[in-house]
């Protein structure tokens, strides 16, 4: 049985913590699930369904192609693409109705002053895809030039975010494609 | 050569990211948001050359849609290529029985979808 803990609310509960790293998604319908992350120039998106109690949360990082490499606007649109596609999917697998989801938005910073606004475009990309899918931004925390960590509740959509000095996990990797990613089979 | 594609998707972006890709590739398309009004849509136009459509919507999903063409008369003809962030044998299996000519995985790599094209829409 897990301990218990405080919890991002103040009061006691059984927590049960998952890490979201780059790439991934992760949707539960647990009460006792906290997701949580640590952002630099990345977005997490949070969504939740306040009626059916499911919530999860991706992370994601778009336009942010391996140093020196070019991304282009339409590569970088399929990865946020299925980004939230993914974390949609999941969330109606899951019992979420789509006209009842509700977002948060969280990162995008620029961490390093002179370079290419990475932060920037991410933020910019989820506030459009969000706005153009119809789905309401309870709450957003993007920009500025701090990292954050972002603990969510998700079966509740609440979530904690605190701007941190600490070091964010470089991106060491392109983003997790499914497997067979782009493949194509004709029956 | 040219085609007309009919798009099925309920996420707007990805109807416009399709849109964006398809045009590009010289093709013609139109949009529906879900099975219900993809059939809508079927039901007063010439039939499209090809429809890719998405599994997970509202109202009636990709399979529903799949099988729904296929019962219609003259709909066992028309190519449809299932696009979708599902990766699962199941699924794929499922589709396959219900008529689909073929699987793409998102996120799509635009030479992957233009060559497909080609091939189901000979």
């Amino acid at each position: 049985m897990q301990p218990l803990r405080h919890d991002i609310n103040g009061g006691l509960s059984r927590e049960i913590r998952i890490n979201i790293v780059q790439g991934s998604c992760r949707v539960t319908d647990n009460d006792d699930v906290v997701m949580s992350t640590v952002l630099g120039s990345c977005v997490a998106c949070c969504l939740f369904d306040p009626l059916a109690r499911v919530g999860g949360m991706n992370h994601f990082l778009l336009a942010e192609p391996r140093e020196g490499t070019v991304c282009s606007t339409a590569e970088a649109e399929r990865y946020g693409l299925y980004a939230m596609e993914l974390l949609i999917n999941e969330m109606l697998q899951a019992g979420a109705i789509r006209s009842r989801l509700r977002a948060h938005l969280y990162g995008g910073a620029n961490l390093h002053a002179g370079m290419q606004a990475i932060g920037t475009s991410n933020a910019d990309f989820a506030r459009a895809f969000l706005l153009r899918d119809g789905i309401p931004l309870a709450h957003s925390n993007l920009g500025g030039v701090l990292a954050r960590r972002v603990d969510f509740r998700a079966t509740a959509g609440k979530a904690r975010c605190r701007l941190v000095a600490a070091d964010v996990p470089a991106v060491t990797r392109g983003p997790v494609l499914p497997r067979g990613g782009g493949a194509v089979e004709l029956f | 050569m040219a085609k007309t594609i009919l798009t099925v998707d309920d996420s707007p972006s990805m109807r416009m990211l399709l849109r964006h890709t398809l045009v590009q590739q010289g093709h013609m398309v139109h949009e529906a948001v879900d099975g219900i009004a993809a059939l809508e849509w079927l039901a007063t136009n010439d039939q499209p050359d090809l429809m890719i459509t998405d599994i997970n919507m509202p109202r009636m999903d990709g399979f529903g849609l799949v099988e729904a063409v296929r019962a219609q008369r003259g709909g066992g003809e028309m190519p449809i290529l299932v696009l979708t962030t599902e990766s699962s044998d199941a699924k794929k299996t499922r589709a396959r029985e219900a008529g689909a000519t073929g699987w793409i995985v998102k996120p799509f790599d635009p030479d992957k979808l233009a060559s497909a094209i080609r091939r189901v829409t000979l």
